[in-house]
């Protein structure tokens, strides 16, 4: 797992990438110094609550942030090359093409008006330059490939025609039409039934060792991401806050959120009285704390912790933003904050929007 | 930094405490009062409908009869101090006349609204409470009405039953209007009579007539009170078109109608007459229009679509 | 969808008899009669008792109505199915028909400046929402709607007819020259201006309004994710969704082509039926307004069809 620095086999590197919402009422750091990659192949599943920026994440990465958000800071960087100095022809080109993304509600993500072959065929014509009829075909191939049956009557249906497993689907063939070396997926199996959710999950599992795809899997369900990962990104109001391999992040989870999200789960032949929760509400954009984004929900809070903890690696390919030692004692007295510590906590401090 | 204290237990650690969330909490109306104030053009529109309001009431009253007084000496007499658009054909104050008819305009406006809530609202509460048979009637009702072409059913009314007659021309502006609030009230009781709160009452054991009373009228009224302040606006331009024509408000009573009637008779010797009615005509509907987007974002926002 | 069109017309039916029964009772029921203003000392009685027998209004109410409502619909090939005007005598159903040309021409030339016009404001308020542009044309759409129609044509009138004799003064041509088209043209300037204004202000509102819904939406989000240029975005994707409740509202609008600009007909004195319907009122001209009211009322039950049935050709969604 790679966390910065060198391109070296990474087909997706983002670094430092800050998005912010100037809204009426502040400015909403969504996305506030975040820093990942992905390589070839290889499927990297980004964690959190709602509103901790991951779909943020993912819709900068695809540059599609509109006012009042902006990517004010940082790095995208697709096989070499930075995104953010795309011209936005450039990046229509990657849109739908390098990099395809799918999203949670299939239901409203489907243009209502249009047949579904159609829309297929849509993106299949614009990247490849095929004329309609033949990109047609290709449609119904596609759909025959993530496992609708009687696809050439489908393909000539409507969205609303169509259970929400099926039209999940349909996005995945939308995405997969044009063979994309990156896959997106937003909370692709949030809006469905559980057992749809086992079928999605299995169809992408499987199209991905075809095509070689690598996968950004955003989602809020750690069973999706035990099922899916290789590796695991936890985000915590705008900021990574933990990163590993996925079966370290399930065995030795080090960040306390990512501790509480764990131990939040129910487990079969547990004897409980009471569910474990993680105290308090995630803290309000507009009015975040000083010091650790955590701090206030934390059972291990320190005096420390009103400083903000740099992302420590605290075993190889391990890496936590906490205070906390890997052996979960307070830091040793006397220690430094890092330059960058210090510069967070300056900022943190400082007056005015 | 905040001002919270944080307590320690021994070993340094901070029990786990809820967060503070300095957000203060609103009640409902302090919340509607707060998003109303944020639209400036309804504010002003909220102050404009005031002066109008006053100026139509003050006005009129202050000077008594001088709205028909006519006086030969003062025929096409200009503007002067206690004229400011001076006298028309007869001698008339010009300006005074014209704040007589906005009174008279914004009487038959607010009646005719106060005649569409009070036929439209029980209507389309009955309708959407019984449901059923007693709502398609109902509803049928309200189809037949919107049948006939508005204006023309309005126009026949008063002219057949009342030509001149402030409260036939109330009426039937009522009778006519009131359709939109009872399907705005009917889909509003229609969803609510499933809604949560109407099932946790009537388990308390609270009686059919409460629950509409307390619960679900009040619950509904908010798309009314929308529809009634832009429906002032549709009203007044009703009126002053029916008075245009003849048919409403005829001299030497005063409405912004029939001044328009006699600026475009007198046009060559005045042509700024059917300025005056119309500007203010205007102003009303702007500030009845304005008002009643302000409402309806302050009041529902999740209602909240972009006119203006 | 047959069918459902075939049950909608038997719905119309107890519909049309409600209108049939109001609109005789407001009209008959109503203080006073049409021969009123005959009455005079020099006028005999038995005049009036003999005008009225004519009419048949010394009939009891009933079987007026009866007679009146059963020959109604026989106007297609029956031109007394209507009546006889009072004020001069001729086929209500002449009368009528002669005067459709007329209003046609205005509303139909009024609706279509209106919506080539209105969509294309609609489309660039919406998507370039909050620009310059866009506020302007906030501002000015709003003045336009809260202008009254009758009011603006008035001062249209008084601007470009008296002031600066640009235009005429009334009627919708010159004597002499019927059938001529650019004077017919000429004529038709300042009506269409004042509807077009006033029919641009609200639809163009309407179509800003729908798009903005639109574009908000996530299949919108997918078009943009999969690569496709924005022209194509709005122009396909944002636009054909946009267009639905327009093509509703424009069948509703479908019964106004006949009656809507009564007023400003009767400002600018053209020829047509909403003036035709305004004068019959005046002159308690009670064959015609009956005739007007019912053709009103027929026109909106096929404009809600035609609203219906429109929507389920447009969204595929919908289906009867």
């Amino acid at each position: 797992m790679t966390q910065r620095g060198t391109d070296g086999g990474e087909l997706l590197t983002v670094e430092g990438l800050r998005t912010h919402f100037f809204t009426q009422d502040g400015v909403v750091k969504a996305v506030d110094g975040v820093s990942f990659g992905i390589r070839h192949g290889e499927t990297l599943g980004i964690v959190g609550e709602s509103g901790c920026g991951k779909s943020i994440t993912a819709l900068s990465v695809m540059r599609l942030i509109e006012r009042p958000g902006r990517i004010v800071e940082g790095s995208i960087r697709l096989a070499g090359r930075d995104l953010l100095a795309f011209s936005d022809e450039e990046m229509r080109d990657v849109r739908g093409n390098a990099i395809s993304m799918i999203f949670q509600e299939p239901m409203t993500s489907l243009n209502p008006v249009f047949m579904c072959g159609d829309q297929i065929a849509e993106v299949i014509s614009l990247h490849e330059g095929i004329p309609r009829r033949e990109a047609g075909d290709r449609a119904v191939e596609m759909l025959g490939q993530v496992g609708i049956p009687d696809a050439k009557r489908r393909a000539r249906e409507y969205p609303h025609q169509l259970s929400g497993g099926m039209r999940q689907r349909v996005m995945i063939a939308m995405a997969l039409s044009t063979n994309p070396e990156l896959l997106i997926a937003d909370e692709p199996t949030t809006a469905l039934d559980v057992t749809i959710q086992a079928q999605i999950l299995e169809l992408m599992k499987g199209l991905r060792e075809r095509n070689r795809m690598a996968i950004m899997l955003i989602t809020h369900d750690l069973g999706v991401i035990a099922e899916m990962a290789d590796d695991v990104v936890v985000m915590y109001a705008g900021k990574v806050v933990e990163a590993a391999v996925v079966t370290t992040i399930f065995e030795r989870p080090h960040h306390p959120y990512t501790r509480g999200l764990l131990a939040s789960i129910p487990r079969m032949g547990q004897r409980r009285l009471r569910l474990e929760v993680i105290q308090g509400v995630v803290p309000n954009p507009l009015n975040l704390p000083s010091g650790c984004l955590f701090k206030r929900r934390c059972r291990y809070a320190m005096p420390v912790c009103d400083t903000p903890p740099p992302l420590q690696e605290i075993e190889t390919g391990h890496l936590s933003r906490c205070w906390l030692t890997p052996t979960f004692e307070p830091p040793a007295v006397g220690v430094e904050p890092t330059p960058e510590a210090a510069e967070e906590a300056a900022a943190a401090l400082s007056v005015g929007r | 930094m905040e001002s919270t204290q944080t307590t320690r237990l021994p070993g340094g650690a901070v029990p786990a405490v809820d967060e503070v969330d300095l957000t203060p909490v609103r009640t409902y109306w302090q919340l509607v009062r707060q998003r109303f104030v944020r639209h400036r053009l309804a504010v002003i529109a909220f102050f404009l409908m005031l002066i109008l309001v006053a100026a139509a009431v003050l006005i009129p009253a202050l000077s008594g009869n001088a709205w028909k007084e006519t006086s030969l000496e003062r025929i096409n007499q200009p503007p002067s101090l206690g004229a400011p658009l001076g006298y028309d054909n007869l001698g008339i104050n010009t300006f005074v006349r014209l704040m007589k008819g906005l009174q008279t305009s914004l009487f038959i406006g607010f009646s005719a609204v106060v005649v569409i809530v009070l036929i439209g609202v029980p209507f389309g509460a009955i309708a959407g409470y019984l449901g059923g048979w007693a709502d398609n009637a109902l509803m049928r009702m309200v189809d037949i009405v919107l049948s006939i072409p508005t204006f023309f059913l309005i126009l026949m009314l008063v002219a057949f039953w009342g030509t001149g007659n402030a409260w036939v021309i109330i009426i039937a502006i009522g009778l006519t209007g009131w359709t939109t609030a009872a399907r705005l009230v009917r889909g509003e009781f229609l969803s609510l009579r499933e809604a949560d709160f109407v099932q946790a009452g009537k388990a308390l054991g609270a009686s059919g007539r409460r629950i509409v009373t307390r619960h679900m009228i009040p619950s509904s009224l908010a798309p009314v009170v929308v529809a009634a302040t832009l429906g002032i606006a549709d009203s007044v331009v009703i009126e002053a078109a029916l008075s245009f024509l003849g048919f409403g408000i005829t001299p030497p009573e005063a409405s912004l109608g029939n001044m328009l009637t006699k600026a475009q008779d007198y046009f060559y010797r005045d042509p700024l007459l059917a300025w005056y009615p119309g500007i203010t005509l205007i102003l009303v509907v702007l500030a009845a229009s304005f008002l009643g987007d302000g409402l309806r974002d302050a009041l529902d926002p999740r209602q909240r679509v972009e006119t203006s | 969808m047959a069918r459902y069109i075939v049950r909608r017309l038997i719905q119309a039916i107890p519909i049309l008899i409600g209108i049939s029964i109001i609109v005789f009772a407001i009209v008959h029921l109503a203080p006073g009669d049409p021969f009123d203003r005959f009455r005079s000392p020099k006028v005999s009685p038995q005049v009036i008792e003999n005008l009225r027998r004519v009419y048949g209004l010394d009939q009891p109410l009933p079987v007026q109505f009866w007679k009146w409502f059963s020959t109604f619909w026989t106007f297609p090939w029956d031109p007394a199915a209507w009546g006889y005007s009072i004020t001069d005598g001729l086929p209500v159903r002449d009368k009528i028909f002669e005067r459709i040309p007329s209003t046609l021409q205005l509303m139909g030339t009024s609706l279509f400046l209106t919506i080539i016009i209105a969509i294309p404001v609609g489309i660039l308020g919406a998507v370039k929402q909050y620009s310059l542009a866009d506020k302007t044309i906030a501002v000015a759409t709003t003045i336009g709607y809260a202008l009254p129609t009758f009011w603006l044509g008035l001062i249209l009138r008084q601007i470009f007819a008296q002031q600066l004799d640009l235009f005429p003064l009334f009627g919708k041509n010159t004597f002499g020259k019927e059938g001529d088209i650019p004077d017919l043209l000429w004529h038709l300037f300042l009506p269409v201006l004042t509807l077009t204004i006033v029919g641009v202000a609200g639809w163009s509102r309407y179509m800003r309004a729908s798009m903005l819904e639109v574009l908000r939406a996530d299949y919108i989000r997918t078009a943009k994710a999969k690569g496709l240029a924005s022209s194509r975005v709005i122009f396909k994707h944002a636009l054909r969704n946009a267009l639905i409740p327009i093509v509703t509202l424009l069948g509703l609008t479908i019964p106004t082509l006949l009656a809507g600009a009564a007023i400003t007909e009767a400002v600018f004195s053209w020829p047509g039926l909403g003036f035709l319907g305004v004068s019959a009122v005046t002159e308690r001209d009670y064959p015609v307004v009956l005739a007007f009211a019912m053709i009103g009322g027929v026109m909106v039950i096929i404009g809600n069809l035609l609203a219906d049935v429109l929507y389920a050709v447009v969204d595929p969604r919908i289906k009867y």
